[in-house]
């Protein structure tokens, strides 16, 4: 041949073509960009909803004529009672009428220290009702007790000890179990993707021409390399708008543990990724139609939704028996164990267990089922039985 | 060359291929045929190392073929295959990286031969979209696109209209004015025999025939005779020593002759019946010597 003929790609050169198409080919696909979209909408939607309820919400109320008391009375009770204040001063009660139908403050406050206190708003709000009329209130007891000649500074205040020890670990759990049950549908989906793709290249006979090219471990290499980049990003972009968003919405009291459980999650993510793809991919080399797929993927998927229920019931008891022995099983620890270390139950050396515990079955995987994957992938008719692939032998 | 040499395969206990040898010449064609089941597919899947053989080898230039040197070969497998989901020209791009192209000759390529198959105006489609028949010239794209040293193609012609066929043999004897060998297994012997260089008649896992078809024609040649006798009543020759009748329709009469067995005799016996029209040794065509060379040996009992 000439010189520009072609050369020999060796082994790392093909599983990067390999993956390269199951990226490009994958990234187009409708079904990839609707859950990818699906999973980022459910996941602002949900901090939404916390923002919602958690009434972190600044309320702005519009203050006619304050005498410089009604203004810090607001904020304080504001404060006590978790909704954010912010007083506007205004000059007289047409401006605030005004500015309330603009919408440009949520209520105004009118006579807040006279007989007759007038609260404005367009729809009623319980949360702002409740803090005018705290204040108001309080501010006119304190005036009447000043007037009857009573000490204001002698009132008891209550002082508050928690009993915790100190950490808030709720916290981490709650992100932990998100991060679980985003794991969890990520490493469906993936591994999924994996089998479709594995099922796709026996159903379209495809498969002989690439053997033909290759050997079958590096295009299983290829294949499950490709995708996992994919699903890996597509975890980290979750995490990143996560954390940031938690931080935006101001949700988590301390950063550093929410972007800790985070990555922790993310590394479990990779470790459960390469056994499921592993097995998927086996198993899904066994058949030849995609109707076939859902039979032979059974077992795999039970482990997995096995694991997410495990590690839910771990949620709410981290410290329990079930949690602590199932966070060493390769296959549930990825969804089990990062709850344990969110929840601070779970020892250094516990975690390095099961990660090589893990490492083990996913070398054991990828050793037995490249064995089933190389001698099922050509016998495309029907269905092959898991000993007739280990069986089989190819040159 | 491109030697097959000595293939062996059983799968269990049934025996596949039982010491198949043939050799193709660069630029040359050559056709291999066998009934369904006779083991072609086995074959051309043992050189491409989808199928490991029991014995034998297949080799290029001498060296038998492994990972590497199997990239420099087009193939073309009997159950077409292609992602029914990628694009026609990313697609071709693909597999010609797969083969070892880099990305810009890659596409070059994949272009170039989308064009030569027609198929240009399809090139961002989806193969799923294609109809069958433009889907087989992707598939011989497919096989045509890295520049192959070797072509091994498992029933390329099949399902293709007159048209289509024309057009591939085109490309393949081009491939082959290059220098290229071609091997390629069909059931339709008028174009093994129009296209090939030489022929192999694969029959029960073993080669039963192989050679330039004229060679073959020749060494069967002095076998069949044809005789036309007008007047002769049926049966005329049935009795004559060493002589089978191929075939009798009124007086036009087709008779195999034994090694050995005297044409001058037949040709008295004939003149005896009146007229002779016709007296003549017959070529064989390929689909007869295709007949001739896989029937089962008559009174050879397994």
């Amino acid at each position: 041949m000439t010189a520009s003929g072609p050369g020999s790609p060796g082994s790392t050169a093909l599983v990067r073509l390999v993956a390269a198409r199951e990226v490009s080919s994958r990234i187009r696909d409708k079904n990839f960009i609707v859950s990818s979209a699906v999973i980022l909408l459910l996941l602002l939607g949900m901090m939404v909803f916390q923002v919602a309820v958690g009434g972190v919400e600044a309320g702005r109320i519009a203050v006619v004529a304050d005498d410089g008391r009604l203004g810090p009375a607001l904020e304080a009770q504001g404060e006590a009672v978790g909704v954010e204040v912010q007083v506007v001063d205004t000059m007289d009660e047409a401006e605030a009428r005004a500015a309330v139908q603009a919408g440009e403050v949520d209520a105004a406050l009118l006579d807040g220290t006279g007989p007759a206190p007038e609260l404005l708003l367009v729809d009623r709000d319980p949360a702002l009702e409740a803090v005018v009329g705290g204040a108001v209130s309080g501010l006119a007891v304190s005036d009447r007790l000043l007037e009857a000649g009573v000490d204001l500074q002698s009132i008891p205040e209550v002082a508050v000890t928690p009993l915790g020890d100190g950490e808030d670990d709720g916290q981490q759990v709650v992100v932990a179990v998100i991060g679980i049950v985003v794991l969890y549908g990520l490493l469906f989906l993936f591994a999924q993707f994996v089998a479709q793709g594995v099922v796709e290249e026996k159903s379209s006979r495809v498969v002989e021409l690439l053997l033909a090219t290759m050997r079958p471990w590096q295009l299983l290499a290829g294949k499950i390399l490709g995708l996992g980049l994919l699903g890996l990003g597509q975890i980290v972009v979750i995490g990143v708008v996560g954390v940031a968003g938690a931080l935006a919405f101001d949700l988590v009291d301390v950063p550093g543990e929410l972007i800790g459980t985070v990555a922790t999650v993310i590394a479990w993510f990779v470790l459960g990724y390469a056994f499921y793809a592993c097995v998927f991919a086996v198993a899904a080399s066994l058949v030849s139609r995609q109707e076939d797929l859902g039979s032979v993927l059974t077992p795999a998927s039970m482990l997995l939704v096995v694991g997410f229920f495990v590690a839910f019931q771990a949620a709410s008891d981290p410290s329990g028996t079930l949690a602590a022995v199932t966070s060493f099983v390769p296959g549930l620890s990825p969804l089990v164990m990062p709850v344990r270390q969110a929840a601070g139950e779970a020892a250094g050396w516990e975690v390095a267990l099961a990660v090589v515990l893990m490492l083990v079955a996913i070398g054991l995987a990828v050793r037995l089922g490249g064995r089933v994957y190389s001698g099922a992938l050509l016998r495309t008719s029907g269905k092959t039985r898991l000993r007739e692939a280990l069986r089989a032998e190819r040159a | 060359m491109l030697e097959f040499d000595g293939l062996h395969k059983s799968f269990g206990a049934n025996r596949v291929l039982d010491g198949v040898s043939f050799a193709v010449a660069p630029g040359s064609m050559f056709g291999f045929c066998g009934s369904n089941g006779a083991g072609k597919t086995t074959t051309m899947r043992i050189a491409m190392g989808l199928v490991r053989a029991d014995a034998g080898e297949v080799r290029w230039q001498g060296r038998p073929l492994d990972q590497a040197l199997r990239r420099r070969i087009g193939y073309m497998p009997e159950e077409r295959g292609l992602y029914p989901k990628m694009r026609v020209g990313e697609q071709l791009a693909y597999f010609a990286r797969l083969h070892g192209l880099d990305g810009a000759a890659a596409t070059r390529a994949a272009e170039h031969w989308a064009d030569r198959l027609g198929l240009g105006e399809r090139r961002r489609d989806q193969v799923e979209k294609l109809s069958l028949g433009n889907q087989q010239r992707v598939q011989l794209a497919a096989a045509l696109v890295s520049r192959p040293e070797v072509l091994i193609l498992d029933e390329p012609f099949s399902g293709l209209d007159p048209v289509g066929v024309d057009a591939l043999a085109e490309a393949l004897l081009e491939q082959v004015r290059g220098g290229v060998p071609v091997v390629f297994s069909s059931h339709q012997l008028d174009l093994v025999e129009r296209l090939c260089d030489a022929v192999g008649i694969l029959a029960r896992g073993a080669m039963v025939a192989t050679g330039p078809v004229a060679e073959l024609r020749r060494r069967e040649s002095g076998r069949l005779l044809r005789v036309v006798v007008p007047d002769a009543p049926p049966g005329w020759a049935a009795a004559l020593p060493g002589v089978r009748v191929v075939s009798e329709r009124a007086g036009d009469t087709l008779l195999e002759l034994a090694p050995g067995a005297d044409d001058q005799a037949v040709l008295a016996a004939a003149l005896r019946t009146g007229r002779v029209g016709h007296f003549a040794w017959r070529e064989p065509s390929l689909v007869e010597l295709f007949r001739e060379a896989v029937a089962e040996p008559a009174g050879v009992a397994a």
